[in-house]
């Protein structure tokens, strides 16, 4: 039934005859013999912002534009060791700022939204930041692909092109060699084509490491294991009978403005399943906190960029008379485009001295909230609380949190620059909460729009808890493959 | 360009400071950096309110957040992880070595520890940066309130009192950038070298008391073992706050000189604001300019670098790459206990216990100051016998010390081990060696070529110096008494007249003959067991 649903986006040849393509780089190796590991021979692309010593990582921005990384990131190793290839790097919103993959470099072709229902329609968006990943496993050119989530990056083009995006729970995934956009908030996520594959590939990169210090420990990870399985138990000897989500107990969130299809509700309350209607009181006021955090993190990140150090053309090029501080305005202004730009200066105003308290500081607080918000509501207690000591759980609460994962289906690609303002607000008031609060966000193709294009829903766990997101990805999965 | 960049500190004043250091001496001559009390003493109803601002650079051998080395002197941008030059997508992984050191220094210091600390960006743009932000601990800082005491006679002071420590933080060093024609050079062997900066309350009054306090700072970091505290080569540097006022009014306008490196450059500094200030305010009635200024090692007087509306907005932000560090009280226990004695600790301690000179034990401290090895030495040929003490010291620190000097050879604990010096005090402390015999043994093993056995007895020693002593005091009554009384009839027999003038009455004349007696033993007998020798012989 997995590979029905699959089938049903279209499965294209493992190279990318799509034009425009949505790779910035193709690996011009073939894959070489099968080799072992978990992921022995499988072809999985990866973000253009993910370092990687055989290809240009250039996060799509003319800033780095040819710059080969002297480093391969850990999660790209990962994949490596288990046996997998590379088959490529995909294009994205500069820096990961934006959710269209518009945002880019003129010397990028623009990425369309493979899911298209019939031929002739024109083009639409993959979504963003990580339009080209989505796409690219849309279209089949790869068994998986890596991108990067940081309000929403991976979840929202992944319901565009219908595909399954996973954003991890924070810190499960190193994030050394990922170009940072907002590091308290950038995840590595999974887009496949079923939630199977994203969870082998998710498998392979949730590992400690050193490299990253706000990698969890192995430690950590034992603690996560035993929460789960013991909770599982518990839901299993819930109820004499046995299916697939007996016990299960999801909350609707009524602050989203739209509802998961009542046909999906009604099958996941067939499968065992009970769903009630919760509510997160603060994310509407998390969601400033969202744009003064990734803002501020953004335009601490990016000052890097100008001082002449990884050599891209412009940082090399010398013009007389040009002091350091002018070749530095010179670099970043001609290097970065607009939304980066306009970011940078949200976040810097947002640190200033004079501005502080009343941004960075109420956000951090506002974040805070949320987090005690998405605390309450889970039945399952945080592995990482220091008051979680044993694995009792809260007899009240639900496990899991399901929503809609886009107020709309995939915008018309001409029409992306009209996708401002209130709507970006809503369609942000979905995906951004997961990313502030730290917690594992998925995904999964949930049937079509009105206009025959792919419409996803959206699976958030307590941390940690991939292992109960996967279980009712699947049954939503299930329920699609019937539609 | 290994020349050109070995030199220290990254701000405008050090433009001129490979060439200033060599032309310094001559400027130092009459200066010498001591002015201050008779300057002070001539307008003492102006106080001077001083506090420090020190970097000192942590002593792990690794950078704060990268493996990288951080051994001084290299050829430029060898010692240089791809975090130490912020490449996209590199991370900060914190040494705890770096934050136990810190640690043990924020309790010498008598800080109250932080049980959360956590680190901070500070931002801005500049090529000594690399990723144009350094990473500090500016919210929560590892320590706050400590203090230190200062003695009446450190470095000149003339009061007991002590200086507040307001805060003490780790963070990162910069890169060394230097302009060269039209281009700028910059090297990153030391972006990324951890520092600890400490910062004083303005609890200092003079320069010579800000030179007591880093000397006594000095001290402190090389006991502990966290720091070199290397002014010279930039590896301790300190940022100077100084502000005038009379007496019973508030405090004046504060300035800031930056980047000082030697204890005299400060106090010249110091001393140069003091007169500045006092000059402005005896001289017009416009307010103080708040600045941040340098000092011109050539003519030791400040001069001004920016002012406070120049200051930069450094925006700072919470590192999200760096979780915060959680300090476990039992760890913290832990470490207390391993902290060492401290040199002014060891000094009132050796002072007390074995009525030892305050200049001595500083010349055991001087020997070693990061495991005052020279203490142990002391105390260990000490063993437990304090009557011995000030001789132990006498010959440690005077005799080995001084022969050591003439030697032109540095001192070690293996070259006279403390058991032979124990020995060798102890037959000298009960006569069975003479002083003399003493030194000529202490020359004889300092000019060995390699260590001795720290077995060594000795007897061993005498032996292979020809020297035959029964070193048994019971038995030196028998042996070594009756040689004497021997040399000392010979004496007699030598000197006839001044036994006859003894005999008269003359009494003195014992001298001659003990002299005699040193003459025939070629100076090896005990002169004042001699005279009991030859009284005895001249009444009977």
């Amino acid at each position: 039934m997995r590979a029905s649903a699959a089938r049903s986006i279209g499965i294209k040849p493992r190279t990318s005859t799509t034009h425009p393509t949505p790779y910035s780089w193709i690996n011009p190796a073939t894959p070489g013999p099968s080799r072992s590991g978990a992921l022995a021979g499988r072809s999985i692309a990866v973000k253009d912002n993910i370092s990687y010593t055989a290809s240009p990582t250039s996060c799509s921005s003319s800033m780095l534009r040819d710059y080969n990384p002297p480093y391969t990131a850990t999660c790209v190793t990962l994949l490596l060791k288990a046996g997998a290839h590379i088959a490529g790097q995909t294009k994205m919103d500069e820096f990961g700022m934006g959710s269209q993959t518009t945002h880019l470099p003129p010397f990028y072709t623009p990425v369309h939204n493979p899911a298209s229902p019939t031929p002739d329609e024109p083009p639409r968006s993959a979504g963003g930041s990580s339009g080209g990943s989505a796409a690219a496993v849309a279209e089949g050119s790869c068994w998986a692909a890596l991108g990067t989530d940081t309000g929403g990056s991976v979840r929202l083009p992944a319901s565009y092109c219908g595909v399954v995006g996973l954003k991890p729970s924070y810190g499960l995934v190193s994030r050394r060699g990922v170009v940072a956009y907002a590091d308290s908030l950038d995840c590595v996520g999974v887009l496949a084509r079923d939630v199977d594959t994203v969870e082998r590939v998710f498998n392979v990169i949730s590992h400690p490491d050193e490299g990253d210090m706000t990698c969890a420990l192995a430690s950590s990870r034992q603690k996560v294991d035993s929460i789960l399985e013991s909770h599982l138990a518990n839901l299993a000897s819930s109820s004499p009978f046995s299916s697939p989500l007996t016990g299960l107990r999801i909350g609707l969130p009524t602050e989203s403005p739209i509802s998961p299809p009542q046909s999906l509700l009604s099958h996941l309350a067939f499968l065992g399943a009970s769903i009630q209607a919760i509510s997160l009181p603060y994310i509407n006021l998390a969601l400033p906190a969202y744009y003064v955090l990734a803002s501020a993190e953004a335009s601490s990140n990016l000052g890097r960029y100008g001082g002449g150090w990884y050599g891209s053309v412009d940082e090399k090029e010398i013009r007389d008379g040009e002091s350091g501080l002018e070749r530095r305005k010179r670099v970043r202004t001609e290097g970065f485009g607009k939304e980066v730009k306009k970011r940078i200066l949200a976040g810097t105003y947002a640190l200033s001295a004079d501005e502080f308290d009343n941004t960075y500081l109420k956000a951090l607080h506002l974040r805070q909230l949320l987090r005690q918000d998405y605390q309450n509501t889970f039945r399952i207690p945080h592995p990482l609380s220091p008051s979680t000591s044993g694995l009792s759980s809260k007899t009240d609460g639900v496990d899991l949190l399901l929503h809609p994962t886009a107020i709309q289906t995939a915008p018309l690609l001409s029409a992306t620059q009209e996708v401002k303002g209130d709507s970006e607000y809503r369609q942000d008031r979905l995906t951004v909460p997961a990313s502030l609060a730290g917690l594992p966000a998925m995904s999964v193709p949930a049937g079509k729009g009105e206009d025959g294009w792919p419409v996803g829903v959206s699976v958030t766990g307590q941390w940690g808890m991939e292992g109960l997101v996967f279980r009712l990805g699947r049954a939503i999965e299930e329920w699609s493959a019937g539609q | 360009m290994t020349s050109i960049l070995r030199w220290v500190p990254t701000s405008l004043v050090s433009s001129a400071l490979r060439c200033t250091r060599t032309y310094s001496t001559h400027v130092d001559v009459k200066g010498k950096g001591k002015a201050t009390t008779t300057a002070a003493a001539e307008d003492g109803e102006w106080e001077t309110v001083i506090g420090l601002e020190i970097h000192a650079q942590l002593k792990t051998g690794r950078k704060l957040f990268s493996p990288a080395s951080t051994s001084y002197g290299d050829v430029p941008n060898t010692n240089v992880n791809l975090h130490d030059a912020a490449f996209p997508g590199t991370l900060p992984q914190l040494d705890l070595n770096a934050v136990r050191l810190s640690l043990m220094t924020a309790l010498a210091l008598n800080c109250t520890i932080n049980p959360r600390s956590t680190f901070d960006r500070k931002h801005y743009f500049y090529h000594d940066i690399p990723a144009s932000y350094q990473i500090t601990q500016h919210y929560n800082p590892l320590a706050r309130n400590g203090r230190i005491q200062i003695d009446k006679g450190d470095n000149g002071s003339s009061r007991i009192f002590e200086v507040g420590i307001h805060q003490l933080q780790i963070e990162q060093d910069t890169a060394k950038s230097q302009t060269v024609g039209s281009s700028v050079l910059v090297d990153l062997n030391r972006a990324g070298t951890g520092l600890m900066e400490i910062v004083t309350e303005p609890d200092i009054r003079s320069a010579e008391e800000a030179g007591a306090f880093v000397k006594k700072l000095q001290g402190l970091l090389r006991r502990v073992g966290s720091a070199d505290g290397d002014m010279e080569k930039g590896n301790l540097r300190v940022d100077v706050n100084v502000s005038v006022h009379k007496r019973g009014s508030p405090f004046g306008t504060r300035c800031e000189i930056k980047n000082i490196n030697s204890v005299r450059f400060l106090q010249a500094a110091i001393e140069s604001e003091r007169r500045r200030h006092i000059e402005h305010y005896l001289n017009t009635d416009t307010p103080l300019a708040q600045e941040t200024r340098g000092l011109n090692e050539l003519t030791l007087q400040t001069f001004p670098l920016r002012s406070k509306e120049e200051a930069t907005d450094y925006r700072y932000m919470p590192d999200s790459n760096l979780p915060a560090m959680v300090i476990d009280p039992a760890y913290l226990t832990k470490l207390r206990d391993q902290l060492p004695e401290m040199p002014w600790q060891s000094v009132e301690r050796l002072m007390t216990e074995y009525g030892v000179t305050k200049r001595d034990v500083e010349t055991l401290l001087g020997l070693d100051e990061y495991e005052a090895r020279g203490v142990k030495y002391f105390e260990d040929v000490v063993g437990g016998n304090r009557s011995v003490a000030k001789r132990a010291m006498n010959w440690i620190v005077h005799e080995t010390l001084g022969q050591l000097g003439k030697l032109n050879k540095s001192w070690s604990p293996t070259i006279i081990p403390p058991a032979l010096m124990r020995e060798l005090v102890a037959s000298i402390e009960n006569g069975a060696i003479t002083g003399t015999t003493g030194k000529s043994i202490v020359k004889h093993l300092l000019s060995l070529p390699s260590s001795v056995d720290p077995t060594t007895e000795l007897d061993s020693v005498l032996s292979r110096l020809g020297i035959h002593i029964s070193l048994d005091p019971s038995a030196s009554d028998d042996d070594g008494g009756e040689g004497l009384s021997e040399m000392c009839l010979k004496a007699m027999g030598n000197q006839p007249k001044a036994v006859i003038d003894y005999k008269k009455g003359n009494e003195k004349v014992v001298m001659r003959l003990v002299g005699e007696v040193m003459k025939i033993s070629g100076g090896r007998a005990d002169a004042r067991k001699a005279k009991t020798v030859l009284e005895e012989l001249l009444k009977a």
